[in-house]
């Protein structure tokens, strides 16, 4: 209550013009205050307003989530608030930017406080609109630009490896070269064993931990030259250069028998882990482009996991064939 | 924390009346506000024994981060007051009961990121407008209220406080726990208010007291 | 002839305050407890012939306390005074036996009213 009696005209004029929209509400929804932000911005004039069902007069409000939030204030006599980050917004306004434009509506930011009676109870609430649409679309920019950064960044973040895109565009360089001068070039792809069974025993944090660990123990099995990256969510890829198939199933066998044979530490257990591998030698006859590489060696990882998982397949042509 | 430190914290600390009394300040005002909160929810919420103390910034930074720290999958919110009394709330929920918090509170099924937000922004309201509202309406205060904001989302600890950059050297810090019964819905609230608000406590405390 | 009144609540305040409350004109015999054991231990001897209890203590809570005192005695004249005054609370505490709910802090017209029922006071 203010001690001061202020000049009620005074104060009139500040909640009538002032660059927020306040309207007011009664127990019933029965606009009591409409100010000149909330007119000019719903086109709607005051006397056509005031004295109405809020509801009544704007259907496009969502109503059952507005009432029950007006209602809160009203019963446990509380300020409640919303955010445009959870509602871009209550009214549909047009916004501030007419010309530049980059939103849909003005994005508003709200606040309900409740007006109290002589007696203490709640008489009515007071509803205050912020135009925060500048905000949310800093916000927003702001978003976006993280998250082209985080594209453009080679490394996947929980792992540390080499993350998709450049593996591709990696080993999309290197079979160019394999295809220009010949060299060897293999390509190991495998796979974390029951990983969905994994994450859901354990947890998604306990999944987190073993990609890094097999991670982990996958880089410390190969040699400077040789590329390590994560190729989705539990699945990895080395890329040999210089290397064929003999070469690549040793390294093959070697990531496979680190990952296996101590289960892995997390806070709370001790995960037995195994790795399905498959293996793929560039065939220039048979490959036209690096997919064709990635495609064999996904074959093999599969036929490695029909064939009881935590082991190695070599591509094969012919699949009848004996494999190592 | 060096030794000079300290000894200011000790200086500034309650004694036990004082104490004795703030407690029991905050326990009225947590009955209240496990009211308002079992009043929107139609549950019985369970209420802890509140904890009272004045504390040094790398404690209270201490206390914030166990709170934090041992369960990894927290959301805190945070809501500042001014007025008689100036400060921040935060209250930190656990999130697999969160997540319950919505289908009691009317919500559909459909609980993505963003109607998990807003319910924890909206409970958290409910509990600092209503705690902190009984303890100005015993104190004789008059308190006005930030809009409530996520303030961590498992993240890291040391982003929260700044303890070489914050404008106080020790604060008034109140734990208090509320529990839905049977739902597993949890959280701590953290109430805080630099030395400047410390002095204006004392003095009602003792108006409180002496009426006795 | 003094009526033993057994005052629980785990802060020395409000069992102060509690205790002002008591309508004048009377004689008691007050004593304190800081928590339900404590109430328990006061209450077996003979000190609780009417009793005024806190829910939120620390070691053993009201609930509990005027459980254990229900199934004990149904006779118990337990007034639990509480700072948590959801109306589940208050439904508990009528279901447990309490003979009255009353909100903190405590007023001294609505105690004298409970009191009234207390059959060796009128």
């Amino acid at each position: 209550m203010p001690h001061v009696p202020y000049n009620p005209k005074l104060l009139s004029a500040i909640v009538d013009r002032i660059n927020v929209g306040v309207f007011v509400v009664d127990r019933d929804m029965h606009v009591l205050v409409w100010n000149y932000f909330m007119e000019s911005h719903s086109g709607r004039p005051a006397e056509k307003v005031v004295g109405h069902d809020l509801f009544e007069a704007f259907p496009e409000l969502p109503k059952k989530w507005l009432e029950r939030k007006i209602r809160s204030v009203f019963i446990l006599r509380n300020f409640a608030f919303t955010s445009w980050e959870h509602r871009p917004y209550l009214f549909r306004f047009r916004h501030n930017r007419p010309i530049t434009g980059g939103a849909d509506y003005m994005h508003q930011s709200c606040t309900f406080q409740p007006i109290l009676a002589q007696n203490g109870e709640v008489e009515a609430v007071c509803v205050s609109i912020f135009d925060v649409t500048d905000t949310s679309m800093y916000h927003n920019r702001l978003q976006a630009t993280l998250a082209e950064l985080r594209e453009m960044s080679f490394c996947d973040e929980l792992t540390g490896l080499f993350n998709r895109r450049h593996i591709e565009h990696h080993l999309q360089r290197e079979f160019h070269r394999f295809k220009r001068y010949g060299s060897a070039l293999s390509l190991l792809m495998f796979d974390v064993d029951e990983f969905k069974a994994i994450n859901d025993i354990h947890g998604h944090l306990v999944g987190d931990e073993i990609l890094r660990e097999v991670a982990k123990r996958a880089q410390s099995c190969v040699r400077g030259t040789d590329f390590v990256g994560r190729y989705g969510g539990e699945e990895f890829v080395v890329v040999l250069t210089n290397t064929r198939c003999k070469g690549a199933m040793v390294l093959a066998e070697r990531i496979r028998v680190a990952i296996g044979s101590t289960p892995v530490e997390c806070d709370q257990a001790k995960v037995p882990v195994t790795v399905s591998v498959g293996v793929a030698e560039a065939e220039a006859a048979a490959m036209q482009r690096h997919e064709a590489l990635i495609q064999c060696a996904d074959t093999a990882l599969y036929e490695s996991k029909r064939a009881g998982k935590n082991c190695v397949t070599i591509y094969d042509e012919h699949p009848n064939a004996a494999n190592g | 924390m060096n030794s000079t430190a300290t000894n200011l914290v000790e200086t500034y600390q309650f004694d036990d009346d004082e104490q004795d009394a703030l407690r029991e300040v905050v326990n009225i005002a947590m009955g209240r506000a496990g009211a308002s909160l079992a009043q929107i929810l139609d549950t019985f919420v369970r209420l802890s024994v509140p904890f009272v103390h004045i504390a040094g910034v790398t404690e209270v930074s201490g206390a914030i981060g166990d709170m934090l720290g041992q369960e990894t999958n927290v959301i805190a919110v945070r809501q500042a007051f001014y007025n008689s009394l100036r400060g921040e709330a935060i209250i930190i929920f656990d999130r697999k009961g969160s997540r319950a918090l919505a289908g009691l509170m009317g919500y559909d099924k459909r609980t993505d990121g963003y109607i998990e937000q807003e319910v924890l922004l909206d409970v958290s309201n409910v509990l600092v407008g209503a705690c902190l509202g009984g303890i100005a309406d015993q104190f004789d205060m008059q308190l006005s209220y930030y809009a409530p904001a996520i303030m961590f989302e498992g993240g890291s600890v040391d982003d929260l406080l700044k303890e070489d950059r914050v404008p106080w050297t020790h604060a008034l810090l109140l734990e208090i726990e509320f529990e839905v019964e049977g739902s597993g819905i949890n959280c701590h609230m953290v109430i805080l208010t630099p030395e400047e608000s410390i002095g204006l406590i004392r003095e009602q405390l003792h108006t409180i007291l002496e009426s006795i | 002839m003094a009526i033993p009144v057994l005052i629980v609540d785990d802060s020395a305040m409000s069992r102060k305050m509690m205790s002002r409350a008591l309508p004048a004109g009377m004689d008691y015999e007050i004593t304190e407890a800081a928590n339900g054991e404590e109430a328990l231990s006061a209450w077996h001897a003979g000190k609780g012939d009417i009793i005024l209890l806190d829910l939120t203590m620390p070691v053993m809570d009201g609930y509990t306390t005027l459980e254990k005192i229900k199934t004990e005695s149904l006779d118990a004249f337990v007034i639990v005074v509480s700072a948590d005054i959801q109306p589940k609370a208050k439904e508990r505490v009528k279901k447990l036996g309490a003979v009255a709910f009353m909100k903190k802090p405590i007023d001294k017209k609505a105690l004298a009213t409970v009191l009234k029922k207390y059959a060796p006071l009128q």
